[in-house]
């Protein structure tokens, strides 16, 4: 099954023209390019497709991919329950 | 004390007859028009326009351009680039803070808003784009070229619909002379070709209905003329003081002289028939220029094929200049662009005198016989333009008048 990393990662292809090549844990938004903007933007893409609800405070540009991946994930896994 | 002498260093275009300022004059001269059946307009009570053929915003403008400008900026930015460029200008090396621009725009992003509305209906609030407002706010386009070109002198959009690019252009010509700035890059944009938009015009009876015969429906100052035929693009002039672009040795292609702009208040979007404003606006421009009515060698007219317009702006032309000058509408052939026609049309007469050339009023078979005036229709002309009068009239009773000399 594709974790949650590769499930945004495909996001940022498909709805952000960001290339393959280009997406790694450790690269940040602003690395892409992608600012304040285009983070919350992705957000509302986030929640859309995946039925994922992230405040946008919670996320900033200079965040890497693997960071926000786990974001969703923690919104995903209610607290306390096992992943 | 005669006005500070303004010169046309650059120009750039993106219009129906193609990307860039040579595709589209060899169109325009060549005389055909651009209306087709539009896909995203079927089954509308007008489903013809003259779009940008072939435009791909991410290979044109840069990576998510698609994804974070409205076309409308994305038509701008091409032709800003190009007008810049064609100024032997380099935004890299020059002195950003005396760089103002200065843009026409009608609309704004009227298909980001559209969709955008469809999302909030469809899925719901929380799916609303965070780039809604920034894609299609009017002054954006302003805003997103300022930033391209790093320009940082004044900055702004002017609205005076189908005047709107117009307006930009001779209020440019007023913050050179008043110093303010060293370079202008002005003109207009705009990309109004959506479902409701369109609809909304086609409500108000005043685009074409020639549905069987798109091609043939924009025909300024044709006694079979029906209406407007919507359009998009951009149009962007360089300006600069004179002195200043003879100092850096800088090609100057024209000079824009005079600069008249009045409002009818007569009526929200009928033109006054009588044409008292448009007359007045005339012969303001005419009197900045410092010449005579009989001097004036061409007009690009608003002409916009609808049977109000045509009639009244011939009549003014008729009253004033008398059946001299040769008159052209490249609406024929362009269709009617709203916000920026007043700017693709301020180039286009630029080309006029520049290359000698008047282009033909597409699809005037029978000129209507109250057009008292010499339209070239057929084929391009060749004659010597020293002097040219530009016209542009928005609803609302916005009339402004432009005029380009050698």
């Amino acid at each position: 099954m594709a974790t949650m990393y590769d499930k945004l990662a495909e996001l940022l292809v498909t709805r952000f023209d960001v290339d393959a090549e280009e997406i790694r844990p450790e690269v940040t938004f602003e690395d892409l390019e992608m600012d304040s903007l285009f983070l919350v933007e992705l957000l509302v893409v986030v929640q859309t497709e995946l039925g994922v609800k992230i405040d946008e405070d919670m996320a900033s540009p200079r965040d890497t991919i693997a960071r926000v991946a786990e974001l969703i994930e923690e919104q995903l896994v209610p607290a306390g329950e096992p992943a | 004390m005669s006005a500070v002498p303004v010169a046309v260093t650059g120009l750039g275009l993106v219009t129906a007859a193609g990307i860039g300022t040579a595709a589209t004059w060899s169109g325009v001269c060549a005389g055909g028009s651009r209306a087709a059946r539009d896909p995203q307009l079927a089954g509308l009570p007008v489903d013809f326009s003259c779009t940008v053929p072939d435009f791909d915003p991410d290979a044109l403008v840069g990576r998510r351009s698609r994804l974070k400008y409205d076309r409308f900026t994305q038509l701008a930015l091409v032709a800003a680039r190009e007008a810049v460029a064609d100024a032997g200008l380099d935004p890299k090396s020059w002195d950003g803070t005396r760089v103002a621009v200065v843009l026409g725009c009608g609309l704004g992003g009227v298909a980001t808003w559209e969709a955008q509305h469809d999302r909030m209906r469809d899925v719901g609030a929380t799916a609303v784009s965070p780039l809604l407002i920034p894609m299609l706010v009017p002054n954006m386009v302003a805003g997103n070229v300022a930033m391209d070109l790093k320009a940082t002198g004044p900055n702004f959009v002017t609205a005076t619909a189908c005047a709107s690019g117009a307006t930009a252009i001779g209020t440019a010509l007023s913050l050179l002379r008043d110093g303010l700035c060293d370079v202008v890059v002005t003109g207009g944009s705009e990309a109004g070709v959506s479902p409701l938009i369109v609809t909304g015009f086609a409500q108000m009876g005043a685009l074409s209905k020639r549905l069987d015969d798109p091609a043939a429906a924009s025909r300024p100052f044709d006694v079979d003329r029906d209406g407007f035929v919507i359009g998009e693009g951009s149009g962007i002039l360089v300006l600069e003081r004179e002195a200043d672009a003879r100092a850096r040795g800088a090609r100057v292609r024209a000079r824009v002289a005079g600069y008249g702009a009045t409002a009818d208040a007569h009526h929200m979007t009928s033109p006054d028939p009588e044409g008292v404003a448009v007359r007045r606006a005339l012969s303001q421009a005419l009197a900045q220029a410092g010449v005579g009515p009989d001097e004036v060698d061409h007009v690009n007219a608003h002409g916009t094929s609808t049977p109000l317009n045509d009639a009244a702006e011939a009549k003014v032309l008729h009253d004033l200049l008398g059946a001299r000058a040769a008159v052209s509408s490249t609406k024929g052939v362009l269709g009617h662009t709203l916000g920026s026609a007043g700017a693709i049309e301020a180039a286009l007469t630029v080309l006029a005198i520049e290359t000698s050339t008047v282009p033909p009023t597409a699809n005037l078979r029978a000129q209507d016989p109250k057009v008292e005036l010499d339209v070239v229709s057929g084929r391009a002309r060749e004659q010597r333009t020293e002097v040219a009068v530009s016209n542009s009239f928005g609803f609302g009773g916005q009339n402004a008048v432009l005029v380009f000399t050698t």
